[in-house]
């Protein structure tokens, strides 16, 4: 049709982080926002009033961060450092260490345990109530296949994606060894994997512009259901340009979920009926995280450069808001054309 | 001595006589010479004459004081006659003579006392007129020249003209004042009926004016300034009126004018009909208390704002709701509503005035008659898609039934579907015909408009290519399946030259069953099923599949040993390393160039590649020479595993993974529409696959890979600079 202008990609929030955001999340009882950054800070947002409420300075870049309850958090630095943040007194202090740079941080309220992976081809799982002393913290290190790439926890479920395209799908309560191993279904690097907030399985998302749709459950039935598909792909000049795929969020009350890839585009998808359902307009740069609130009206968008071509000039870091409307996010039934009598 | 008494005079003689001669007596006696007595004699004679002369005078002189006397009350006469303009009584002519002085004298006397009081009654009359004159003309000129002119009464005209003219003065003040007074009162009631309109307490304005107009009763000031200033408050007053009177008519225009827009119910508009019945007033019809008062005004003027404040709330409802009927217009015409800001937007734009939501509404109004009417032109073709997308649902019906064992079981109501199917054959038969003339249609149709057809924001021709790719597809598929039969019956054949038994029809059963499963996908029409990527993603990166002369072949080869190595894969594990190899080096390669950075040097191929350029053809034809070579090796085993009817319950069926694979093949040419330029509302399919079955995998042939394999890294890695330890590596190759 004709021209479309592009609508508001939502509120930037000022004083944004100065150099890439690695990961960003909305708390699960306000609007609060916790953002990483490699600019070895992370800081609270109130992503409503548009404030900035906290930050914190780390001895690295911050690859990750999650939130505790309302008035801490915990952070994963490439300072190889695991730390707690207390928002209220602006202190941190370092739960423990890996032998390498940490890549992700979750926090279980299931198992009231943080889990964090490391490039140092471990899982640890710590305990931040009796937070006296590193040997006291630390619950357990499970070794990994490779480097640990992305987290996933939904209820007592833990998924592990690592290099080499392995995932590891862990109970909490039995962490001695994996519940079950597998491979990625998709051919290359994993960038991010995003439990169904049901439960019943993940999303996985690799470098090569595609996704895949997994359950848990190994029955041939379960198993029938899952699928892969394409997306953040640009076609230009007869050349198909495929982009990472670096960030899933699931919709908190629909269980629909965005993606945000290198080609600056958030696109929301509907799972159970192979449908896209919304695409934002393009983002400066690529998209580096998605988070959605905890009632799903708010959807947080890093627009950061990955630096999945090295370093280059790029846009600046910024943390986009936008309030998402139920048209975008709502599942839409598969509408098909009345069979002829 | 004759009777002396009866006369002094002859007394006084003889007196005289006597004496005198007495003194001859004396004299004669004493003897005084006759000389002495001459001379005493002429002495008393000159003492008598001075006596006489003495008397005579005063006499004289009282005759010509009585006369000054008569004169002068002639004269005072004659002047009160002059002055009060009447003739003189008397006038001494008649018998001048006759009279005596004093008896002239007493008569004149009373006249001039008569004419004395005459005139002081006189003056009293012009007093009294003067004085009213003076009353009058100090209440109407003020008490400015009050004192100046007190009392002046001119004693010299007191005629009875000069009084009838001050009467006559007196008169003309007395109607000027009643005149005033009329007038004074004429405004006062303006003023307190303009003041009960306005709903201003009158007795404040008029005791500013003069302090003696507050009073009801009592005499009112009528002086000029008075009445300048009462009718100055007038003036003032109708201004103030008149600007209120416009203020409310305006309200009143904009309440009907409301009231009109949003069918405000009678009972509602009632309440404020004093208001609107007098919107086209003049100013001097408004006479009922209170009807401008400003209160009243707030009042009226608050239900206006309730009013608008409604209307705009209805006007939001109301864009909302032609926003949605054209989304739903858009949605039953399956097309892309045009402009895609979201509702929030403009109702916050609305909000904060920005917009007008009548414009809001004009311009959605202006989209639905432009939507409408393109929808018109589509009509035709829309309705030739329902019906070719019908054709396609029976279709693919008609292909499940093809496939269900038991069709010809009769059952209830077989022969309805029997009937269905007969019908949906010849529907079959016709849609070729139906999509080519379809897509002429459309073809003319973009011509004529200029821009793309798009069903649900996907473009026509290329859905309709889609599906004649897929139709091909499963020609294809149903040749290939053909000659797997026949390859089979040789098989069976053998078998049973040697054990002279037939396998079970378990096995059949369960390659009939499969597809089915496969048509859920192919089912949904315009869903590509996206491939599993168990090949080469070369057909996604070298996009232009027509350009590139390997991508057909290959795709043709592929399709037919894909299923063959995944077979593999979920049979046995030590197959699986094998075909396992056979995938990394034909995917890894690959995968390195096109993500490749300067860190990881590629052991394959000598070519390096810049992120995101397309695969050189010699990256992807190498790629397709491992395949071919993994695929002998896996043919061979495949036909082994057929035999084995155990086996075959665990395998995702050959036919469903051939479809993906095609599928994937075929992207990259049908899917450009999956990208579109601008975002849309449209959910469009996922290019979706069902992925390979998942097997656990063990461990350590992982790792011994990965060592073999160059190390791969993410882009944050890349960035930290973080490089993998050996040390960390050989642990794990123990575990």
């Amino acid at each position: 049709m004709t021209s479309v202008q592009p609508p508001a990609p939502g509120r930037e929030l000022s004083n944004p982080p100065s150099d890439g955001i690695s990961n960003l999340r909305f708390s699960n009882h306000s609007d609060h926002l916790l953002v990483s950054s490699w600019d070895k800070s992370v800081r609270l947002y109130d992503a409503s009033a548009n404030a900035l409420r906290g930050e914190f300075l780390h001895g690295g870049p911050v690859l990750d961060c999650c939130f505790h309850d309302d008035s801490s958090g915990f952070s994963a630095s490439a300072d190889h450092t695991v730390r707690r943040l207390v928002f209220s007194y602006n202190k941190e202090d370092i739960l423990g260490r890996h032998d390498a740079p940490v890549r992700c941080v979750e926090y279980s309220y299931a198992a009231g345990q943080l889990i964090t992976g490391s490039w140092d081809k471990t899982l640890k799982c710590w305990d931040p109530r009796g937070a006296s002393g590193q040997d006291r913290t630390l619950v357990g290190t499970y070794p990994q296949p490779e480097r640990v790439y992305s987290l996933s926890l939904v209820g007592n479920r833990l998924v592990v994606a690592t290099a080499g395209r392995h995932v590891n799908v862990y109970d909490l309560r039995n962490m001695s060894q994996p519940e079950q191993r597998r491979e990625s279904s998709l051919k290359y690097q994993t960038r991010c994997v995003r439990c169904y907030p049901n439960g019943t399985g993940y999303a996985l998302s690799s470098v090569e512009g595609r996704v895949a749709m997994e359950f848990f459950d190994l029955s041939e039935a379960s198993q029938a259901k899952k699928y892969a598909f394409k997306c953040h792909r640009k076609s230009e000049a007869g050349r198909d340009i495929v982009y990472p795929v670096n960030a899933i969020a699931f919709h908190p009350v629909y269980g629909t979920f965005a993606t945000g890839g290198c080609d600056g585009f958030v696109n929301v998808w509907d799972g159970n009926n192979k449908k896209r359902l919304y695409q934002y307009s393009k983002y400066p740069t690529s998209i580096a995280a998605l988070s959605f609130s905890r009632d799903g009206r708010l959807l947080a968008v890093a627009s950061s450069y990955t630096y999945e071509e090295g370093d280059k000039a790029h846009e600046p870091d910024a943390i986009y808001v936008r309030s998402v409307n139920e048209i975008e996010v709502k599942p839409k039934p598969k509408v098909y054309p009345n069979p002829p009598a | 001595m004759s009777n002396p008494q009866t006369d002094p005079l002859v007394q006084v003689e003889t007196t005289c006589g006597s004496l005198l001669y007495e003194l001859q007596i004396i004299w004669d006696e004493v003897g005084e010479s006759e000389a002495d007595r001459d001379k005493l004699l002429l002495e008393i004679e000159q003492e008598c004459l001075e006596v006489y002369r003495r008397k005579v005078d005063l006499a004289n002189r009282s005759r010509a004081q009585l006369r000054q006397a008569i004169a002068d009350s002639e004269a005072e006469l004659a002047a009160i006659c002059s002055a009060m303009g009447e003739r003189p009584v008397h006038i001494r002519q008649s018998d001048k003579n006759a009279e005596s002085l004093k008896e002239e004298l007493r008569r004149t006397l009373p006249q001039l006392e008569e004419m004395r009081k005459r005139k002081s009654d006189r003056r009293n009359q012009f007093l009294e007129v003067q004085e009213q004159i003076q009353d009058i003309s100090n209440e109407i000129y003020g008490t400015a020249e009050y004192i100046s002119s007190k009392k002046v009464v001119d004693e010299s005209d007191l005629s009875l003209r000069k009084l009838e003219e001050l009467h006559r003065e007196l008169h003309e003040l007395q109607k000027e004042k009643s005149d005033r007074l009329r007038q004074v009162q004429e405004h006062v009631s303006t003023v307190n009926s303009l003041c009960s309109v306005l709903g201003v307490d009158s007795k404040n304005i008029l005791t500013e004016v003069h302090p003696s107009l507050g009073d009801s009763v009592g005499s009112k000031n009528i002086s000029n300034n008075t009445i300048d200033q009462l009718a100055a408050a007038t003036r003032k007053l109708r201004e103030v009126k008149l600007q209120r009177m416009q203020r409310l008519q305006d309200l009143a225009s904009t309440m009907l004018e409301l009231w009109h827009l949003m069918d405000t119910p009678i009972e509602e508009q009632q309440m404020f009909q004093t208001v609107t019945c007098n919107i086209a007033a003049s100013e001097h019809e408004i006479t009922e208390p209170n009807t401008l008062s400003v209160d009243f005004i707030n009042y009226v003027e608050a239900e206006v704002s309730r009013l608008e404040e409604l209307k705009s709330s209805k006007m939001k409802e109301l864009v909302l709701k032609k926003r949605s009927e054209l989304e739903e217009f858009c949605r039953k015409t399956h097309m892309v509503p045009e402009v895609d800001s979201t509702m929030d937007d403009v109702i916050e734009a609305i909000e904060s005035g920005v917009v007008d939501p009548a414009c809001v509404l004009e311009q959605i109004e202006f989209q639905i008659a432009k939507v409408k009417e393109e929808a018109f032109s589509r009509k035709e073709i829309l309705e030739k898609i329902e019906k070719w997308l019908a054709a396609c649902d029976e279709e693919s019906w008609l292909e499940e039934y093809n496939r269900d064992e038991n069709r010809y079981n009769a059952g209830r109501g077989a022969h309805l579907t029997l009937k269905r199917a007969e019908k949906a054959r010849s529907l079959v038969n016709k849609l070729p015909a139906m999509v080519d003339a379809l897509a002429s249609k459309t073809i003319a149709w973009e011509k004529e408009r200029g821009f793309e057809f798009t069903y649900d924001g996907i473009r026509l021709l290329s859905m309709l290519e889609e599906y004649t790719l897929l139709r091909q597809e499963k020609e294809q598929e149903r040749r290939r399946q053909r000659d797997q039969k026949k390859l089979q019956e040789q098989l069976i054949a053998e078998q049973e030259a040697l054990y002279g038994s037939k396998p079970s029809p378990l096995k059949t059963q369960s390659v009939k069953k499969a597809p089915r499963m496969s048509t859920g996908g192919a089912n949904n029409r315009r869903v590509s099923v996206g491939g599993t990527m168990i090949h080469t993603p070369k057909p996604d990166l070298l996009q232009s599949a027509k350009a590139s002369p390997h991508s057909r072949p290959i795709r043709k080869s592929d399709r037919v040993h894909l299923n063959d190595r995944l077979n593999l894969q979920d049979d046995s594990s030590s197959v699986l390393s094998a075909g396992r190899r056979g995938l990394d080096i034909a995917g890894l390669p690959v995968k390195k160039h096109s993500f490749g950075n300067g860190n990881v040097h590629e052991g394959e191929s000598p070519v390096m590649r810049i992120p995101f350029s397309p695969i050189s053809s010699t990256a992807s034809s190498k790629a397709n020479m491992t395949n071919f070579s993994d695929e002998l090796n896996a043919r061979h085993s495949e036909t082994l595993k057929n035999t084995l009817p155990t086996n075959n319950m665990q395998f995702t069926s050959p036919s469903k993974t051939a479809s993906m694979a095609t599928e994937e093949n075929k992207t990259p040419k049908a899917l450009p529409i999956l990208v579109p330029k601008t975002p849309s509302t449209v959910s469009v399919p996922m290019q979706t696959a069902t992925t390979p079955a998942l097997q656990p995998v063990p461990f350590g042939i992982k790792v011994v890979e990965e060592i073999l394999e160059e190390i791969e890294y993410s882009f944050e890695e890349m960035r930290a600079g973080f490089v993998l330890p050996k040390t960390h590596i050989k642990p794990m190759i123990q575990v």
